[in-house]
């Protein structure tokens, strides 16, 4: 192999020879034992810092901050009936709660608010409450129990003020769809179906 | 001096090649399927060739199938070679290549059926792991044996990493699939649960890439670039100093993939800092390999091998690079479950694993045949189109992996997500899926290239056992040095002393930390003195020259620096998770019906695209619900946190949308979600679960610490199929019919129950209705 190369330097060889495979000795790069050094010195000072006098923050506690700083959502009924009622006539509001509605609530109520998978929307009857307030707050709340997500936690209030609007356009439109499910402004059940 | 004529079993290396070409077009070609599918969904045909079960297969072939095979050609060819011995025995050669082709075969058939532990690289199941172990101690053995009747006295670099390969592996694979099978089927249940699963997983996971895809390639290049080269080994002891403080380090880092869990922080530090530690020492190798070929460049523009090798190890040097940088705890906070994860593993696995297997490959196969290689075009065109192929996986990978990172984690001003569908991210990072598509599919096709060029070479040629004759020197009367004195030398005493002084700073508090540091500080400048002052010793007398001559010594010194790391992790975490529960939520054990359903969740694979483990972030706690503590994965056998969302987290998911939801989302996942490409699971409509198995499933859990008591276990059944009534009646009621014990309820079951810590009864349909 290369022992009589007469471009090698002999200055840094060893004499091990493997299988013909010779093993120079070189000094060890300055920058590569530089950085090795730099990063054993940063995790002992990053474990001084952070474990042993705990100066640093710890996860849990950047977390605690934060959640502490999360902006409170006022509930939603605070709006006032008359104000949601505003809203039901607000061509702005209808055409931004259509979006919001497209993108979020076709998936369970479908595209014309008929039901899928949650309760058909253009009917007069509804299950949580079919003022202005309860259809609001039925938005931003949820319903757990029946797989309702709380959208005002999602969206924000502004998001589902806009929803309840458009929601509240769907009602009586009457689309065929699922079956009609609670009880209208009166408290009268649907009539039976075959 | 005598001479001795030896010669090699190098049937046993050609062997290991071909399969290893043979497993790796298997492995590649499902990894091209599954990455199809993540593009398109409704190529998931069958419930057997669904993502969840193949991407398992993918992990499991290209790691266990293509490396292990490439890798044993690798060990087989050089170990002889560096030892002037032929491999200890001719029938543990063939145990271990037949025996390893035989897991590979039942890898193969059980995964995509459905058999698996549920843990990531680690989901064989208990007979094929029990067959992994003794395959691999007949391998362990063979080795050994050609250690021990060597004839070249001091080992070989290459030599020393093939020792820590072979027992740390060892350690690792036993203790992270220590499981207790059910009273029959192949199926079992992990000894760990929780938090201390996941760190054992992962211990093993981060140490299964280090000592099975790393340490013996670095061997593989240690041997095979200086011969293709035709170039000395660059420093001798920057090969010292980067063996050593790689296996010291790299079991301590497996953390890192746990960074932001509810893993107690002091282990993700450590995880972190060592990681960060470990870039010069990887970077070692790297230097050891390129500045190999100094005065040989040239041979990079004429030499497909070489042009390999280098591209492979340049390819290392930046995944060792990425890799501590994503272990820093920001940075894994917006990489973690994302892509660029991805995209990473792939930069190691195509570019440093695949490309230095093409270059061994395109070397040996004119050796082992006698042939020269049959087109040097075609290896050439072979390496455009690979490198070509990872850099289109990689640059797609980062795209999409720092897209949905951020699309995740942005919030508005009035404190929500800005994009609270979880789909949207996912249809924003569509595009990449297609590209990464292409990059792989580019990288598939190169290798096929290369497996048509080395058959036709083969074609051509004829096996050829190479023998030599070897000196023996009588003559010379080696020193004895006791191994004991040796064990305890001084470079050892010192390396004690210093990882003492360092434990002692891991734990203490203020005053403790600054003396320990200080007597670290004190013991490493005398380290760097003593080292610096080797010279003035003649080579025979210095420390570790006359441990590379003693193998034992060498074997176990090495045990010992894998095994700190290990223990100093876990020993702490499974004394300390006992006082878990009291700091968090207490959970409750399963249900019955709800355990058949999370045994759905696990053979289903759906832990790869989902995880169950919220981290304390704001965007986590608004898209997912708060974060996940520790003490409500107690019951967790194994766990399921998962290490990528290609869809949502589901920790909390229970509740959160209706019974009816799930059964139409599992349907048909797009009438839900339009967008997602989660495979159809229509057919656990008309499965049915085996309600018998429940006392056998209930009882290994009882074994393994879930508390059930004995009465409860007796109505099991019963309970099972009284809560898949409730389900199914729910169903039932809006027009979806569906058996109480179908494989679907119970899945519902399970996941309406995830993140309560207390089993939520059923709500009766019928009291809303």
């Amino acid at each position: 192999m290369s022992v009589e190369d007469p471009t090698r330097s002999r200055e840094h060889a060893t004499h091990h020879v493997y299988d013909d495979i010779e093993e120079d000795d070189h000094p060890l790069p300055v920058w590569w034992l530089g950085t090795f050094f730099i990063t054993v010195f940063f995790g002992l000072g990053y474990w001084f810092w952070y474990h042993s006098v705990q100066a640093g923050e710890s996860l849990a506690q950047t977390y605690e901050h934060e959640v502490a700083a999360l902006p409170k959502h006022a509930s939603i009924s605070a709006a006032g009936a008359d104000a949601l009622k505003a809203l039901e006539t607000d061509t702005e509001a209808l055409v931004r709660g259509g979006a919001v509605y497209a993108q979020n609530c076709v998936a369970c109520h479908g595209a014309q608010g008929q039901g899928i998978i949650g309760p058909n929307l253009t009917d007069g009857f509804w299950i949580h409450g079919s003022d202005a307030v309860s259809i609001a707050t039925t938005i931003s709340e949820g319903v757990a129990a029946k797989g309702m997500p709380a959208w005002g936690a999602i969206l924000g209030d502004k998001k589902v003020l806009d929803a309840y609007a458009f929601v509240a356009s769907l009602r009586n439109t009457n689309v065929p769809g699922k079956t009609p499910q609670g009880v209208d402004a009166q408290g009268n059940a649907p009539p039976a179906t075959n | 001096m005598t001479r001795v004529t030896v010669r090699y079993d190098d049937a046993s290396v050609r062997r290991f090649l071909v399969a290893s070409v043979v497993w790796g077009i298997v492995g590649m070609l499902v990894g091209v399927i599954i990455a199809a599918q993540l593009a398109e969904p409704a190529l998931n045909f069958a419930p057997w060739l669904n993502f969840g079960r193949l991407r398992p297969l993918h992990t499991n072939a290209v790691i266990f199938a293509f490396v292990g095979n490439m890798l044993f050609a690798g060990v087989y060819y050089s170990t002889q070679r560096l030892t002037k011995a032929r491999m200890g025995s001719d029938l543990l050669s063939a145990i271990h290549f037949y025996g390893w082709q035989a897991i590979i075969v039942a890898a193969a058939i059980t995964l995509p059926l459905g058999y698996t532990q549920g843990k990531e690289y680690a989901e064989l199941e208990w007979p094929i792991d029990i067959l992994v172990v003794l395959v691999w101690v007949a391998f362990a053995v063979n080795f050994f044996i050609t250690i021990a009747k060597r004839r070249e006295k001091q080992l070989y670099v290459a030599l020393w990493f093939y020792i820590a390969t072979i027992i740390t592996v060892a350690i690792l694979y036993i203790v992270n699939n220590l499981a207790l099978p059910l009273a029959h089927g192949l199926k079992s249940y992990g000894v760990f649960a929780g938090v201390q699963d996941a760190l054992v997983q992962w211990w093993y996971g981060h140490n299964a890439v280090a000592f099975f895809l790393t340490t013996p390639v670095l061997g593989i290049m240690y041997y095979f670039l200086p011969k293709a080269a035709g170039r000395p080994v660059y420093s001798y002891r920057l090969s010292i100093i980067h063996f050593w403080a790689l296996v010291f380090m790299y079991i301590w880092a497996g953390p890192h993939h746990l960074l932001y869990t509810a893993l107690p922080e002091w282990a993700q530090s450590i995880g972190m800092v060592f990681s960060l530690m470990l870039w010069a020492p990887s970077w070692g190798g790297m230097i050891n390999g390129l500045f190999t070929l100094r005065g040989a460049w040239d041979k990079l523009r004429s030499d497909p091998v070489i042009k390999f090798f280098v591209a492979g190890v340049t390819f290392y040097g930046m995944a060792t690079f990425e890799g501590p940088l994503l272990a820093i705890k920001s940075v894994s906070g917006l990489a973690h479950y994302t892509d660029w994860i991805i995209g990473h593993v792939h930069t190691g696995a195509l570019g440093w694993n695949g490309l230095m297997a093409a270059g061994m490959f395109y070397w040996l196969v004119p050796r082992l045949w006698g042939k020269e290689l049959h087109s040097k075009a075609a290896a050439d065109a072979h390496f455009w189109i690979a490198t070509f192929g990872i850099v289109l996986y990689g640059v797609s990978m980062w795209v999409s992996g720092v897209t949905q990172g951020l699309m995740w984690r942005a919030t508005t001003a009035d404190g929500t997500l800005q994009y609270p569908a979880f789909v949207e991210t996912l249809v924003a990072i569509r595009p990449m899926y297609w590209t990464r598509l292409a990059g792989g599919s580019l990288y598939f096709v190169g290798f096929c290239l290369m497996a048509w060029n080395l058959f036709m070479t083969i074609a051509k040629g004829s096996p050829v056992d190479v023998s030599v004759e070897v000196e023996v020197d009588d003559a010379v009367i080696e020193p004895s040095v006791s191994p004991w004195k040796l064990l305890f030398g001084q470079p050892v005493l010192m390396t004690i002393a210093m990882t003492a002084a360092a434990l002692v700073y891991f734990v203490a508090k203020l005053e403790g930390a600054v003396i320990a540091l200080t007597v670290l500080l004190v013991l490493l400048v005398v380290a760097i003195v003593q080292w610096s002052r080797r010279s003035t010793k003649k080579e025979s007398e210095r420390y570790h020259p006359m441990i590379e001559r003693h193998a034992f010594v060498f074997t176990v010194l090495v045990w010992f620096a894998v095994l700190v790391g290990g223990v100093a992790e876990i020993v702490p975490t499974l004394v300390v998770d006992r006082a878990v529960p009291k700091t968090g939520p207490v959970a409750e054990p399963y249900k019955p019906l709800e355990l058949h359903g999370r045994d759905l969740y696990v053979r289903e694979g759906c832990y790869v695209c989902h995880s169950q483990m919220i981290r304390p972030m704001i965007a986590e706690k608004l898209r997912y619900g708060e974060a996940s503590t520790a003490g409500e994965f107690i019951y967790d056998h194994p766990f399921q946190w998962g290490s990528k969302r290609t869809g949502p987290d589901l920790h909390r998911v229970g509740g959160k949308y209706s019974n009816l939801w799930h059964a139409q989302h599992l349907t048909d996942p797009r009438s839900t979600s339009p967008g997602s490409n989660m495979p159809t699971y229509a057919f656990l409509a008309t499965a049915r679960i085996d309600v018998g198995d429940t006392l056998v499933k209930m009882r290994a859990l009882k074994t393994l610490g879930v508390p059930y008591d004995d009465a409860r276990m007796m109505g099991a059944d019963a309970e099972a199929l009284a809560q898949g009534k409730y389900v199914s009646d729910d169903l039932k009621s809006q027009g979806f019919e569906v058996a109480p014990d179908s494989e679907m309820v119970a899945l519902i079951a399970y996941l309406q129950r995830l993140g309560h810590t207390a089993p939520v009864e059923p709500k009766a349909a019928a009291a809303t209705r």
